[in-house]
């Protein structure tokens, strides 16, 4: 069979600062990838390939009896490899797990584009994701290893087309509908290891939070809109920094108005009333005037500017947390209509964290599939390095949270792979017509500070003006901007 | 001719209890009275300094030239005048100021900087002033940042304290009404259907004591029905017997181990008397799901929630600020390493700042 592969257009797998480590087992995960190199051989990818389909045969002269059968033993002979992996033995130490990672991304990228590629065989794509079941699981092995589990999962959905349903499902319903099944006290641990062992969460709601305070210094009344409240957590930090704030007015009164989804039954966190009371007493145990009020999508989640109780004078806020790992993935048309139908309302302020792929221009399915192996390959990276030692709660984390996102990730990929051109969501706001806010200094002081308080790997990038990344190494993960409609006078 | 008393309602501050100074950030007061009085505010300095030196110095540039150039409303000649003359004089009281207030690791990398990028010795004991108070500016701003960072971490971990206690309370809750762990556990936990019996590990409660819980600790389990008990608990006391055996968990990590915040501050109380019977549920369903699979990872996981009792040693001593306990027990590393990493945020940024205000002067 031909298989081509395009690696020309692949990026390199390389992160920065492979040397340093304080900890941070960065050699597992090879530092570079030279794919110009890896294509001269091209002959022996096909080799390769058929050679997976096939079982149990000896691709050389190594005494180990199948090069398969010994990756879970993690044989040290395995560095008699392949020819085309001679390359890669140069990494001395961890030359074994290197290999074994590079062959699971293959197998992922050759499971990829057969799904989707010029030369589409679902039933190659079927064989090749029973072999990568094998040699992978969700719960042991580096972090390569379960990393790549996921991501077989996932695409194992997207051929069974069993991943949210199609085209047509609002919602993107299939990360919602895995964290449903886990029971409520898995999700909350899960949720506070993820708040522990990393700084997205805090990142994207104390970037906001900043953003909001310095644009109501001299209201009295603040309205927020919530487009995915969860659990609420943001709002107890901002209800701090209110009811804390020295000069100025007296603290003003909140409101904040949860979006709710119908029909979702009840969530990981609790329903939207459970989080209400929450803030509520919350809001009571600080001395923060507050109120909270409820406001439903409609059926296909668009929202309707007119469902929403304003009062004059007030200062209004879109808050739009997106991508956080604990979310999951909402329908792009319904993101839409928060946005949009914000803009008829002239906000003083709209915050919107989302997670920063690498813009794309035409690379296909393939080429994102990459691209969002490499973005979560980076966030596992970035939970080992915090906590090498504590592979369980990892596994919990990445159960709950991590999976899926993959699986949401890829679907959303597959569902727009050939339409029109990817964007981010504040590219799109930007178009519409939202004016940029300039991140004050203190934010991007805090933003830095938070990160100190994690592993050195974190970075925090001012991209633009009103926009603050977080990274890990040198791939962007999750940005916060600040906007603000036209027409309101900041 | 000085009447302190007199107030011009202007939009512009006025700060008359000063004596005269040129300091950046405090009130300027004009000895005659019929002009306003004109608090020049950092920024505004700032913004002085910035035309002044796009003008070509202090000595090149005029108050008429400077005023087109920052494009202030308000500002008129005469304040300009008279600001642009202390500032031309004003090397001596700035220094006073700044020696007490700057470290010398900043001063004397700002110094370096300085002395990189000046163009001629006149300009340079004034530029390094304005650097000196900028640096310091931002210093101060650092440490408000910090301080503010610590409150709003705080908050959340209050508020999922809230979370979990209701959580802990439903699953007590269904525990009861079911009286067997099977069903409260959900049907799609994995591995959890294989925890053993409760009663035997209960004993082992009492090894929570290092870590300050008391009395009603055991209160507790003595009162709750124990065939009922969450499951989680259980192996929650065989990763709590574990870890104690476990070295500093600090060795585990990365030397910048990352917080554990909420559950430092939750095993603090746990101290106290007063604390809510139930806080020690979700401390335990804090730890437990952690060791959902059993065997010997148990005593990585729960690692994450050790606390040593050594460290809120370290916490009390550091911070004497009531206030600031909660707060200060919930970094790691100690405050005194955040302290140090603002100032090395603070040097870094000082030696960033004063480069990115070398164009000015260049």
């Amino acid at each position: 069979m031909a298989m081509v592969m395009d690696l020309d257009h692949f990026p390199n797998f390389s992160y920065a600062t492979a040397s340093t480590d304080d900890g941070c087992n960065w050699n597992y995960w090879s530092p570079v990838v030279d794919w110009e190199e890896l294509s001269a051989g091209q002959e022996d990818f096909h080799h390769l390939i058929d050679s997976m389909v096939v079982q149990d045969v000896v691709l050389n002269q190594s005494p180990s009896p199948s090069i398969y059968q010994d990756y879970n033993n993690s044989s040290p002979d395995y560095n008699n490899s392949s020819p085309e992996y001679n390359m890669m033995t140069d990494d001395e130490t961890n030359g074994s797990d290197d290999c074994k990672g590079l062959r699971l991304i293959h197998l992922l990228m050759a499971a990829a584009e057969a799904l989707t590629g010029p030369n589409k065989s679902r039933e190659l794509a079927r064989v090749i994701l029973v072999r990568l079941k094998e040699l992978v699981s969700p719960n042991d092995g580096t972090n390569m290893e379960r990393l790549a589990a996921y991501f077989t999962d996932a695409l194992q959905g997207l051929l069974d087309g069993t991943a949210c349903g199609g085209k047509n499902v609002p919602g993107g319903g299939c990360g919602h509908q895995y964290k449903e099944e886990h029971h409520q006290t898995e999700v909350l641990a899960a949720f506070q290891l993820l708040q522990d062992m990393s700084p997205y969460v805090k990142f994207g709601h104390f970037t906001a939070n900043q953003a909001i305070l310095e644009a109501v210094t001299h209201d009295r009344r603040v309205h927020i809109v919530d487009y995915d409240i969860m659990e609420g957590i943001q709002w107890a930090s901002l209800m701090q920094a209110l009811v804390s704030r020295k000069d100025g007015p007296p603290t003003p009164h909140l409101r904040i108005t949860a979006l709710s989804r119908g029909g979702s039954g009840r969530r990981s966190f609790g329903t939207i009333q459970e989080t209400g009371r929450r803030l509520t007493a919350f809001a009571a145990s600080i001395g923060q005037p507050f109120s909270f009020h409820q406001c439903r999508l409609d059926s296909d989640e668009t929202f309707r500017p007119s469902s929403l109780k304003l009062v004059r004078g007030e200062a209004l806020i879109f808050n739009c947390m997106l991508h956080l790992p604990h979310f999951s993935y909402r329908a792009p048309e319904s993101i839409a209509s928060f946005l949009s139908g914000s803009k008829t309302l002239n906000p003083r302020l709209i915050t919107l964290v989302e997670e920063e792929m690498r813009s794309p221009s035409d690379e296909g399915f393939v080429g994102r599939f990459m691209d969002s192996l490499h973005h979560y390959s980076a966030v596992y990276d970035s939970l080992e390095a915090g906590f090498p030692m504590q592979g369980r709660a990892r596994a919990l984390v990445e159960r709950v949270f991590l999976g899926p996102r993959i699986a949401g990730s890829l679907a959303r990929i597959y569902r727009a792979c050939g339409e029109e051109e990817w964007c981010s969501w504040g590219q799109w706001l930007s178009a519409v017509g939202f004016r940029p806010v300039n991140t004050s200094f203190a934010n991007h002081c805090q933003a830095k500070l938070l990160l100190g308080l994690y592993n050195d790997g974190y970075r925090v990038e001012e991209l633009s003006s009103n926009k603050l990344v977080l990274g890990w190494k040198s791939r962007r993960l999750l940005s916060a901007s600040i906007w603000t409609s036209k027409d309101s006078d900041l | 001719m000085f009447h302190p008393k007199q107030q011009k309602p202007s939009s512009m501050n006025s700060h008359h209890e000063r004596p005269m100074c040129v300091q950046g950030d405090s009130g300027l007061v004009l000895t005659t009275d019929p002009k306003p009085r004109l608090r020049w505010t950092v920024e505004l300095h700032e913004r002085f300094v910035d035309a002044v030196t796009q003008l070509g110095g202090p000595d090149k540039a005029t108050p008429k030239t400077i005023m087109r150039v920052m494009g202030v409303k308000g500002l008129t000649l005469y304040h300009l005048k008279s600001h642009l003359q202390k500032f031309r004089l004003g090397k001596q009281p700035h220094k006073d100021f700044n020696d007490h207030s700057m470290k010398d690791g900043e001063r004397a990398s700002s110094l370096e900087l300085q002395r990189n990028n000046a163009s001629s010795s006149g300009i340079l004991g004034r530029s390094m002033n304005e650097m000196q108070m900028e640096v310091n500016r931002r210093l101060h701003e650092q440490l408000e940042v910090q301080r503010h960072l610590q409150l709003r971490i705080e908050a959340q971990g209050k508020y999922m304290q809230t979370i979990l206690e209701k959580a802990c309370q439903t699953l007590a809750g269904e525990n009861m009404a079911s009286g067997s762990y099977n069903k409260a556990m959900g049907p799609d936990i994995s591995g959890m259907k294989d925890f053993g019996p409760a009663a035997m590990n209960f004993p082992s409660l009492q090894d929570l004591n290092i870590y300050g819980a008391t009395d009603h600790l055991e209160l507790h389990h003595q009162n709750m029905d124990r065939s009922s008990i969450d499951p989680f608990m259980h192996t929650n006391n065989d990763s709590m017997m574990l870890s104690k055996k476990r070295p500093n968990p600090y060795s585990n990590n990365s030397g910048k181990s990352p917080l554990i915040w909420a559950d430092d501050l939750r095993l603090q109380e746990l101290g106290t008397p007063a604390a809510a019977p139930c806080l020690d549920d979700h401390h335990q369903i804090q730890i437990a799901p952690l060791s959902i699979d059993r065997g010997s990872d148990i005593d990585s996981v729960s690692d994450i929630y050790e606390t040593k009792p050594i460290l809120s040693g370290d916490h009390h001593d550091s911070m004497g600020d009531k206030k600031f306990d909660a707060s200060a027990k919930l970094e790691r590393p100690s405050p005194r390493r955040m302290a140090d990493r603002i100032t090395n945020h603070a040097a870094i940024s000082a030696g960033g700042i004063t480069q990115g205000r070398s164009s000015p002067f260049g």
